[in-house]
């Protein structure tokens, strides 16, 4: 994805970014990262066209994004996001199912591919023995889970998260991010997510963006990219970088800036 | 399995209630004879049965099943589990318009049904209008409803009273006697709701797709905004449809849903044509309860609905609380 001198702002409110250009390598994982308010689920939510950019312009697949039809879009593109609402009987499967209606039509029925891709989509979830549960009778790793599936049954190329791991217990955080990890090194899907953990986003990404005030200050590798004075320009806060050989970098903040 | 149950038993009750209420009245007949009197004609009890009694029961199912059917559409759109014709201002948008027609020009009574969804169509055009603030937000789209209601409610009354020589025809219009209603009425209501209501289960899946949020709905490839506005407009034609010829009628909208909901679940592919039937068997029960319990005198549907409905509705929920364990 090419992002090309993009702005955004909601009505009567400043601009929460301004012209801002960026590129999105195939078959990464990119992961967003900033302080509160930095702007990076909005950039995000323009990149999935849940928001329009009120300047500027997105190139996906060599098209422009605001181009694309929506069941197109649908089929090139899925979302994960941090929190979902659902009735409260639906099961999984019929969730997931859902997943496959960018290649549905009104009077269409369910094909060999349709089925194949739930097939697919569970298996990778590890979902498939919960099927026929209710979303509410999940744990919050397993229904965030069940809205990865979804996602996956869209069989796209480009698999977006929004915050996925923020309201899960660290084991389901560590969980998730594996089977990014593995969606992304088995199946080439190129990933693109916000995280809040600097930790996190060092771990799986191969490629970081870190947002301030609407501008990218810094992209590139996590490890190079990474430094004591970053944190303390970007979070104000002092911290300490280490390396180790089993965790690789990491990095723990000591104080606040002042 | 036990949706299709629900489903089996309702039809049965529906064609049964159906089958007492045109065989129960002033004149009574076996059902039998109301079959053969209706297949092969000559008799004369079943004829005025077919001129008055069944136009009524027509008109009743099909009031029912257009109010409550509207009533999970606006339930779907609005995200609301409050929203409903009456409640939001639909039905007293499309009442007032019928009155004001009835009123101005009578010799346009043909056209009603046409100018009951126009202020159908303008009351939920003002609700969204002054609801929508970047998004739909619950309390105060029901806040706005409820006042377009009242402003609605309070022109048509504003026009009853003025004691013209138009009253009569404006009760008529805007009270829910299903007495007197003729086959004119049927073809009416018949038209318009069986459009609506085969339109509706044909957007069942933009509705389920619209109780996941926007946002989802618009990953899956949805255009939520199209959906939004097609589905509401169907809504209010339905609503609108059955005000300008059933008359107002508050609540089908709202109970049968939540009822149907607790029967069948939340999938709108069952859920829409299972509140056609029960939406349909509610007011003709309604109706014939109405009209037989202290016959000769009737009273009117919508009252006799609100008192079935309610406890029915607050049972329901009860028992769902005990099946689902919340």
């Amino acid at each position: 994805m090419e992002i090309n001198r993009i702005s955004f702002q909601y009505k009567n409110s400043e601009q929460i970014l301004s012209e801002l250009s960026t590129s999105i390598a195939q078959g990464k994982i990119t992961t967003i990262i900033g302080p509160n308010g930095s702007g990076k689920s909005t950039l995000l939510a323009l990149l999935a066209r849940n928001n329009m950019p009120s300047a500027g312009q997105i190139i996906i697949d060599g098209r422009d994004l605001q181009q694309l039809k929506s069941k197109e879009l649908a089929r090139i593109l899925a979302v994960v996001h941090q929190q979902n609402e659902a009735p409260y009987d639906l099961t999984v499967e019929k969730l997931v199912e859902y997943g496959r209606l960018p290649y549905r039509h009104m009077f269409s029925s369910e094909t060999d591919e349709d089925r194949e891709a739930v097939e697919w989509a569970l298996a990778c979830t590890k979902l498939t023995e919960f099927r026929s549960r209710r979303l509410n009778e999940l744990s919050g790793g397993q229904k965030q889970r069940a809205w990865v599936a979804m996602a996956l049954a869209q069989k796209t190329s480009i698999l977006f998260l929004d915050e996925p791991t923020t309201f899960l217990d660290i084991y389901y955080q560590i969980e998730l991010l594996d089977l990014v990890q593995q969606l992304n090194r088995e199946h080439g899907l190129t990933i693109v997510m916000v995280l809040h953990d600097v930790n996190q986003a060092i771990r799986y990404s191969d490629d970081i963006k870190v947002l301030k005030d609407g501008n990218i200050i810094a992209e590139g590798e996590p490890e190079t990219i990474m430094t004591s004075e970053l944190m303390e320009l970007v979070y104000g806060v002092k911290a300490i970088i280490r390396k180790d050989e089993e965790t690789g970098m990491y990095i723990v903040p000591i104080a606040t800036n002042g | 399995m036990k949706k299709t149950i629900y489903f089996v038993t309702a039809v049965v009750l529906l064609v049964a209630v159906a089958l007492y209420s045109a065989a129960t009245g002033s004149i009574k007949v076996g059902p039998w004879e109301l079959i053969q009197g209706l297949i092969y004609g000559g008799n004369d009890h079943v004829d005025v049965i077919r001129d008055f009694r069944l136009p009524r029961i027509i008109v009743s199912i099909m009031t029912g099943a257009a109010l409550a059917v509207s009533g999970v559409l606006l339930q779907a759109v609005m995200r609301n589990p409050l929203a409903d014709a009456g409640v939001i201002g639909i039905s007293s948008g499309a009442g007032f318009v019928s009155v004001l027609i009835a009123t101005l020009s009578p010799t346009l009574i043909f056209w009603m049904p046409a100018f009951s969804v126009i202020g159908g169509l303008v009351a939920c055009f003002l609700v969204y209008l002054f609801s929508w603030r970047s998004g739909l937000q619950p309390l105060r789209l029901i806040l706005v409803g409820v006042a377009i209601n009242a402003m609605f409610s309070g022109l048509s009354q504003l026009f009853n009273y003025r004691g013209s020589y138009a009253v009569g025809n404006v009760n008529q219009a805007v009270s829910s006697m299903f007495s007197m209603k003729t086959w004119n009425d049927v073809e009416m209501i018949l038209l318009y709701s069986s459009i609506g209501l085969i339109i509706a289960v044909l957007l069942s899946t933009w509705c389920n797709m619209l109780s996941l949020q926007d946002r989802t709905a618009s990953n899956l490839g949805l255009r939520v905004m199209r959906a939004r506005v097609i589905i509401s407009f169907v809504a209010v034609l339905l609503a609108s449809i059955a005000t300008a010829i059933g008359g107002l009628i508050a609540f089908v909208g709202l109970l049968i849903p939540h009822i149907a909901r607790q029967m069948v679940g939340t999938d709108h592919k069952i859920l829409i044509p299972f509140c056609a039937i029960l939406g349909g068997l509610l007011i003709l029960l309604a109706d014939t309860i109405g009209r037989t319990i202290i016959a000769p005198m009737e009273i009117p549907a919508s009252v006799i609905m609100t008192i079935i409905g309610g406890p029915f509705l607050i049972f329901m929920l009860m028992r769902g609380d005990r099946v689902n364990g919340n």
